[in-house]
């Protein structure tokens, strides 16, 4: 077994890991990076799309390019690199943090670290996650998957497609699917909205002209040894009307019904876990409730553009850096989520300065009201010109903006 | 592909695709066969909008087949939009290919294609991490990394 002592381990070498690596070596710590795969990137790599890097360069690059714009630089930052490997276990040690990884190329390695960043990323819920009733045949995957065997791999999944919910990545995955030769019949979405953003309905499912139902529920899935059939019918008060049930000839059924945070590690190390996001809970440093451990990216939750999750890595490893440091912690305030509001992160501000907060939607309206209050007394309101739960809520609060609040009151962010 | 989006004198209903604000865009027809965009939040969404109802254009992304076990795809973009009714013809151009590696990424497939470039997004085979401090077999056993630990 090898044993490292060094400043801080970034778990994860994607948009996230790849982010808060760099920048906590511009601020002179050493740092070590566990990457699951054996080579950097992480997810990016095989969105092969357009679309990335409008916030963060000016520019609309694909993910390998933004990709690459990380890699590069973090190949020449002094990182200790370890591919191929996975981090086991974080535990504690008398330095502080304790993490064993397991690396092909080199056996064991147990780091005594004083910061931990978690970045592992998310994984795709699954056909368990939805209950899809029916027959257990082969040709349903999730619609990540496809994308990889299909850009990665150099695969095509099947012939004749149904696509299951209409996320990002699932009207993505049309559009590639279709220039790849397969038919896309349908893409079934059981919201009475579409889950991705209106800008992909556009180019990825109106361009070549692939049916998009929306209210609609596959209540089977037919097959014996391959997919035959999906049975879809529309929702009516939350049920699925059978007398209009119709049937589609398939034989793969992708599906895109969300992703959730990747966190067995940071549970079995202790972090806890907040619900409405089921990442970690983070106060304004982005530290999880377990001391030195740090989150970014969507192990803490899911993103919908990685320009924002590179934002927020910086921001963890800035904090991160400040930790290491031994800066003083600021006292900070609860963050809590009100009316209308699924989730925000983080779960608590610093008032002495400047905070981002990301939040998401329960609901879908035009001309919201963004409202923060504390203790039944209104501080700000903000309009929003729209608001769904598919697209993240991001904005700032100035240093002083909360400065009068009672110790023991949180911040509460309503949507009115 | 979808229907042909002429200018009516009511105007065109579109989403912009420039950037994922995704702009709800009116486009109306004004003199001299010109289009009037309103609804756009910067200069793209007025270049994107007058540009749909006359001509679509789409970037094009996709892989090309290359020699490599390893990494069988090379993915590849055009670096501005094409005409979208060529996307087809210039798929089957690139399908035919069998690239051998290394590529980099940037480096050109395809030199003109409707006016764009074909290039290559991801370098393959990645580059080589450096063995920056990387252990080796004699680093086995206690190893101390100096860095911020040091400011304490």
């Amino acid at each position: 077994m090898i044993r490292r002592t060094i400043d801080a381990v970034v778990v994860g070498g994607g948009s996230a890991g790849l982010a808060a690596a760099l920048r906590l070596r511009e601020a002179g710590a050493t740092v070590a990076m566990v990457e699951r795969e054996p080579f950097l990137g992480g997810i990016l790599l095989q969105c092969i799309h357009s679309g990335f890097g409008l916030q963060e360069f000016g520019e609309d690059l694909t993910g390998p390019e933004y990709a690459e714009r990380f890699i590069r630089p973090a190949l020449n930052a002094g990182i200790e690199m370890y591919l191929d490997a996975t981090v086991t276990e974080i535990g504690e040690d008398a330095t502080g943090r304790s993490v064993t990884a397991l690396s092909r190329a080199v056996g064991v390695v147990r780091f005594s670290a004083r910061a931990v960043v978690l970045a592992m990323g998310c994984r795709e819920r699954n056909r368990g996650n939805v209950a899809i009733a029916g027959t257990r045949p082969a040709g349903v995957l999730t619609a990540g998957l496809a994308q990889r065997l299909v850009n990665i791999e150099g695969c095509v999944p099947g012939k004749n497609v149904v696509i299951v919910g209409s996320g990002d990545i699932g009207l993505i995955l049309a559009r590639r699917l279709t220039l790849v030769g397969c038919t896309v019949r349908a893409v079934v979405e059981i919201q009475s909205y579409p889950s991705g953003s209106v800008r992909n309905i556009a180019q990825c499912l109106n361009d070549y002209s692939i049916p998009l139902h929306l209210g609609h529920v596959v209540t089977r899935i037919e097959g014996r040894d391959r997919v035959e059939a999906v049975r879809v019918a529309p929702l009516q008060d939350g049920r699925p009307l059978t007398g209009r049930e119709f049937r589609i000839p398939c034989d793969t059924v992708l599906l895109s019904v969300g992703l959730i945070p990747e966190n067995e590690l940071s549970r079995a190390a202790g972090v806890p876990i907040n619900e409405g996001t089921a990442g970690p809970w983070v106060d304004a440093d982005m530290m999880t409730g377990a001391r030195g451990i740090f989150a970014c990216g969507n192990v803490l939750h899911v993103h919908d553009l990685v320009d924002f999750v590179t934002e927020e890595a910086r921001r963890c490893a800035d904090r991160a850096a400040a930790y290491l440091k031994g800066d003083p912690r600021e006292e900070m305030i609860p963050v809590k989520a009100g009316a209308n509001v699924r989730s925000i992160v983080p779960n608590a501000c610093a008032p002495g300065r400047r905070n981002v907060l990301y939040l998401r939607s329960l609901v879908v309206k035009n001309d919201a009201l963004l409202e923060l209050s504390a203790g039944g007394e209104k501080l700000r309101t903000k309009r929003l010109a729209h608001v769904q739960p598919s697209e993240m809520i991001r904005f700032g609060l100035e240093a002083g903006a909360i400065q009068n609040i009672n110790s023991g009151t949180a911040l509460e962010v309503a949507l009115r | 592909m979808s229907a042909e989006n002429a200018i009516r004198p009511a105007g065109v209903d579109l989403v912009c695709i420039a950037c994922p604000i995704a702009c709800r865009l009116i486009v109306t027809a004004s003199g001299g066969g010109d289009a009037t965009v309103s609804g756009n939040r910067c200069p793209r969404g007025e270049a994107y909008g007058s540009e749909e109802v006359r001509a679509p254009k789409r970037i094009l992304t996709a892989v090309v087949p290359t020699d490599s076990a390893q990494f069988p795809c090379a993915p590849v973009r055009t670096d501005r939009a094409i005409r979208r009714e060529l996307v087809k013809s210039l798929l089957s151009e690139l399908y035919r290919q069998r690239v051998a590696l290394p590529v980099r990424q940037g480096q050109v497939l395809m030199e003109d294609f409707d006016g764009a470039r074909v290039v290559f997004t991801r370098t393959l085979p990645p580059d080589e991490i450096p063995s920056v401090g990387e252990p080796r077999a004699e680093a086995e056993g206690e190893d101390q990394v100096p860095g911020l630990q040091e400011a304490l």
